[in-house]
């Protein structure tokens, strides 16, 4: 599904060179699970970026779907994320002006559907995440699970094929945060590909593959046993 | 998606109210000042339109010789001969015809009252269709006939239904009404403010002011008076390029030498510019300087809601970066910003369109003026204007806060960054540029119109009693008679006849030499007529030589018809003008008056017997001019009379007592010279009003600007003020960290707006003769003014902020 190689992310100041990713080969097949783990400061977030086309690599390719994005400029990566990625962020990042339904309707809305349709796929997906009840309440009303909830509904509305989730239990309890883990579990058991950042190992377990990263270098790559 | 941006949008505005609210009345005020100014220019631009030709009829206009200083140089009016030689030399175009203006007392049975009026050609009523209750457009072919208005008839007659009755002027004429019009809507130049006296109210044939005044009908070069209109009407297929052409022929040709002393040239003027004309007469482009400021003050609302939106956006980083996220594009992005601004715009616009609703109609009470708001016909230009002012104001805040990239939208780099930093700089400093910079204006206008005021006092104008509208046979005849009873008041010092008195804009003048027949040495000297008491009531200090005495032949000008050579007194200037050295010296020079062949004048010479110090008789804006006094009482029009001691009132009561006894065939018309002052003041003191009340408006929108800014920018080092504290600052050092960080904006703001000040008082300072020593200590203490408001406005933030407890602060980050 997607191959990087030989990636490298360089970040400049006018003093301070800094090299986040050094010459990272990775590549996830269409249905994995990947769990990203690493201390702070690894290139781990860098790396979800550049996965999910919010960054351009300084160096490297970047094929998706055998297609070289590394140096698209943001307008095509906006293009193609849109139908392929969805995305989980540790601090939910839900617009407070907008309630669950239309937080969630807003992964649809730059994708020329109309109205009538973008509604049945807002409540379906709804459905399945539980939380039609809220449907209408904001961001504010609902506790840190069910907004990561409303997170996680947002990233698949659109039936994108490629899940990023940064952190997605960081700021939540063990309780919701295995709620969470038992979602995407769900959801790589219909097909999605999910790649998740996170420094809990006992939530890397739900991955069936581990990549370590340390100073921006892939450390290790394995295959959990089944 | 436009809905759905609608909807963010008033969420926003629900979820941040106080932003809102500053937001929404700092654009509606600049909105109101600007549709307001906006209509009040297109009144004063718009008028006569309704009249049927309008479009085809032009007032002949005068351009001034250089030398004649009257403040102006070009006024609305031709001489009185233009109108019939235009009539003789050009027979294609479709109507000619003049005004003149004259006062009389015009009674009807027991109801007298003084009435200006104008007395036209016969063809005026072709030019303008005047709405006629009754009678018609020929009325005015009748030479012993009047057409008078509605109002006109209500006032003497108590009804309108007044055809046949008759109006006697000045206890001996009389004319009978021929047509009684409906009132001219006060949006014509006849009932233009700087010319309110002239009245068009009434309106006689010239060849009735024939017969009352021996007016020659041929007209004259001798007068340009601001009530003499000459009116020409063109055929369709005439332009004014051809009537151009035309009277630059009549004038080379035609208009004798003496004409075009005073007169350079003269052109045509559309109707539709006659009332904008006469405003300009007032030395000053009182309607451009209203349209300019009341853009600026939009412009200073735009900005104002331009940085106030782009410390708002800010926050907004992670919306949008999400939004960016999803797929959003920048422009989809920028589209709903703007939505949001126009949205905020419109709002405004409402609130502005609601407050105008109050304020125009009290302004129409107050200044006697129609403004309306008509919605359909301005709808277009009231929607243009709120998208242009939303897209205006928020295209930068937009365009800032979605040029990010969605990561660094989603880290708020923008936000905690410098993002905006300087162009937010800028934004402050230019609205605090526009603002000092009228603050420094309006500081100037008034300090110049102080200098005006307190220069007239070189003469005693509270204790002066003016009576007016001496010019009458009757009157004329037993003002030896009124003096010598008014002298006999107690507490009346003095009682004196004139031409004109001080402050009246009346420029009498005649072209005079110090040898004769010296063309090239000849320059314009003004008259005042006035009879000798009028040095003591005045004030006027002899320098050299003696006053002029009623009981010396020699001292007496009968008529220019009759007498050769007079005495008269002068004052400084015309020495400088003659050439002599000192007053002493001046005494028994002699002046020569420059006199065409065929002038009927006899009078030659004048005897200086008495020299008197320069003062500013005309005042406001016209500079000293070279004044010749002479005793000639077939002139005198105005008495003076001065009161000193006692109770003012009931000496008015005693003069006026005095009068009905001497004078019961007319009544008094009386008033303190302070009312003539006040009078031509007022259009400097409204001036400087206006000016006021839009530099307060600018100057409080800066404010409210800054307030809001601070706030944000506060905010913004919120980590930072937390870690100063806990190294150990204290309030007064954050506070003074958190005040200078607007002082540089509002420094190069100063920079700047003082200059232009500098350069903008100084052009309005050239239309004054007396001008203020020199502006530039009244500019820095507006400056300062302007600094410390400031500092003021951000103070109150900068404290609370300073004082609160740096472990929030930290936490909060």
């Amino acid at each position: 599904m997607l191959k990087l190689h030989n990636m490298y992310k360089v970040y400049r100041t006018d003093e301070v060179e800094t090299v986040a990713l050094n010459s990272v080969n990775l590549e996830i097949e269409q249905g994995d699970f990947v769990a990203i783990m690493g201390p702070s400061g690894c290139g781990k977030s860098t790396l979800l970026n550049i996965v999910g086309m919010l960054d351009n690599p300084t160096d490297g390719d970047y094929f998706f779907f055998d297609e070289n994005v590394a140096q698209y400029s943001e307008s095509q990566r906006s293009a193609i994320r849109k139908k392929n990625i969805g995305f989980i962020f540790q601090s939910f990042n839900l617009i407070d002006e907008l309630n669950v339904s239309e937080n969630i309707e807003l992964a649809l809305l730059y994708h020329d559907m109309p109205s009538a349709e973008r509604k049945r796929k807002v409540d379906e997906v709804m459905d399945r995440m539980g939380i039609a009840h809220r449907a209408k309440h904001m961001p504010g009303q609902l506790s840190g699970g069910q907004q990561q909830r409303v997170a996680v509904a947002r990233a698949v509305v659109g039936d994108q094929p490629l899940i990023l989730a940064d952190e997605p239990t960081g700021n939540l309890d063990s309780v919701h945060g295995q709620e969470v883990m038992e979602t995407l579990r769900s959801l790589n058991a219909e097909g999605t590909t999910i790649v998740m950042v996170t420094h809990s190992a006992a939530h890397s377990d739900y991955a069936r593959r581990t990549v370590s990263l340390f100073d921006g270098h892939v450390v290790t790559d394995n295959l959990r046993a089944a | 998606m436009i809905w759905n941006n609608i909807k963010i949008a008033l969420r926003n505005i629900r979820k941040n109210k106080l932003y809102a609210a500053i937001n929404i009345l700092g654009l509606a005020l600049g909105l109101s000042i600007y549709i307001f100014g906006g209509l009040l220019v297109k009144y004063e631009q718009t008028h006569d339109a309704f009249f049927a030709n309008s479009d085809r009829v032009y007032t002949i206009s005068s351009e001034l010789a250089a030398d004649l200083d009257v403040g102006v140089d070009t006024l609305s009016t031709a001489h009185s001969a233009i109108g019939p030689i235009i009539e003789s030399e050009l027979p294609d175009v479709d109507a000619v015809a003049r005004t003149i203006s004259d006062e009389f007392l015009v009674s009807s049975g027991d109801k007298s009252f003084y009435q200006p009026l104008r007395f036209a050609d016969p063809s005026f009523l072709e030019i303008f269709d005047l709405q006629f209750l009754h009678g018609d457009e020929n009325s005015l072919s009748d030479p012993s006939g009047i057409i008078i208005s509605e109002a006109a008839a209500i006032k003497y007659f108590g009804s309108t239904d007044v055809l046949g009755e008759v109006l006697t002027f000045d206890n001996e004429y009389d004319l009978q009404i021929a047509g009684v019009f409906a009132d001219v809507p006060r949006n014509s130049h006849f009932n233009s403010l700087p010319i309110m006296e002239v009245s068009i109210d009434m309106v006689a044939p010239i060849k009735a002011l024939v017969r009352i005044r021996e007016f020659d009908e041929a007209g004259g070069y001798n007068n340009l008076s601001l009530g003499n209109m000459t009116y020409v009407m063109l055929p369709e297929t005439l332009g004014i390029d051809w009537l151009q052409d035309q009277l630059d022929s009549i004038y080379e040709r035609i208009v004798p030498e003496d004409g075009k002393e005073s007169v350079q040239s003269i052109f045509p003027l559309p109707l539709l510019h006659a009332n904008l004309a006469i405003w300009d007469t007032m030395g000053m482009p009182v309607v451009a300087v209203v349209q300019l400021l009341s853009f600026l003050v939009l412009v200073v609302a735009c900005v104002n809601y331009t940085n106030l939106a782009t410390a708002q956006a800010l926050r907004r980083s992670r919306e949008v970066g999400m939004r960016k996220t999803m797929g959003a594009t920048q422009k989809q992005l920028l589209a709903q910003f703007l939505v949001e601004s126009v949205l905020i715009a419109a709002i405004a616009m409402v609130v502005a369109i609601a407050a105008l609703e109050v304020v125009v109609p009290l302004f129409n009470n107050v200044s006697s003026k129609i403004l309306t708001l008509r919605y359909i016909e301005t709808l277009p230009w009231l929607a243009a204007t709120t998208l242009l002012v939303g897209v205006f104001a928020g295209l930068y805040p937009a365009w800032l806060i979605t040029r990010a990239s969605p990561i660094d939208a989603l880290r708020d780099v923008a936000r905690k960054g410098k993002s905006g930093s300087r162009v937010r700089s800028l934004m402050i400093g230019a609205q605090f540029a526009i603002s000092a910079f009228m603050l420094a204006l309006v500081s100037i206008v008034y300090m110049q119109n102080q200098k005006i005021e307190e220069g007239s006092y070189i003469f005693p104008r509270s204790e002066i009693y003016n009576l007016s509208r001496l010019n009458v046979d009757l009157i004329q005849g037993r003002l030896d008679t009124l003096r010598h009873e008014l002298n006999a008041i107690p507490n009346v010092d003095s009682v004196a006849w004139s031409s004109q008195v001080p402050y009246e804009q009346s420029n009498s003048s005649t072209k005079v030499s110090a040898r004769p027949a010296d063309e090239a040495g000849a320059f314009n000297m003004n008259w005042m007529r006035m009879s000798p008491e009028f040095l003591e009531t005045y004030d006027i200090e002899l320098l050299a030589g003696r006053n002029l005495d009623r009981d010396l032949s020699s001292d007496l000008l009968i008529s220019d018809e009759e007498t050769e050579v007079v005495n008269v007194l002068v004052n400084e200037l015309m020495l400088a003008s003659l050439g002599i050295a000192s007053p002493e010296e001046a005494i028994n020079q002699r002046i020569y008056l420059q006199n065409d062949e065929d002038d009927e004048s006899l009078l030659r010479e004048m005897v200086i017997v008495g020299v008197v110090p320069t003062q500013n008789i005309l005042g406001l804006f016209n500079s000293e001019k070279p004044w010749v006094f002479a005793y000639w009482p077939e002139t005198f029009r105005m008495g003076s009379i001065r009161i000193t001691g006692g109770n003012m009132l009931a000496t008015i009561d005693e003069v006026e007592k005095v009068w009905d006894r001497v004078i019961p065939e007319y009544p008094i018309q009386g008033r303190f010279l302070d009312d003539v002052f006040n009078d031509v003041y007022l259009i400097l003191k409204y001036m400087n009003m206006a000016l006021a009340g839009f530099a307060f408006v600018a100057l409080a929108l800066a404010l409210i600007g800054l307030f809001g800014l601070a706030a944000f920018m506060a905010a913004q080092r919120t980590k930072e003020i937390g870690v100063r504290k806990v190294l150990g600052a204290s309030s007064a050092q954050i506070a003074r960290l958190l005040v200078l960080q607007f002082s540089k904006p509002v420094a190069w703001a100063l920079a700047v707006a003082l200059p232009l000040a500098f350069v903008a008082s100084n052009t309005y300072l050239n239309f004054f003769a007396d001008r203020i020593n020199s502006a530039i200590p009244i500019l820095l203490v507006s400056g300062a003014v302007a600094v410390l408001l400031a500092w003021g406005t951000v103070a109150g933030h900068a404290i609370k902020i300073a004082r609160s407890n740096p472990v929030l602060a930290l936490r909060y980050e």
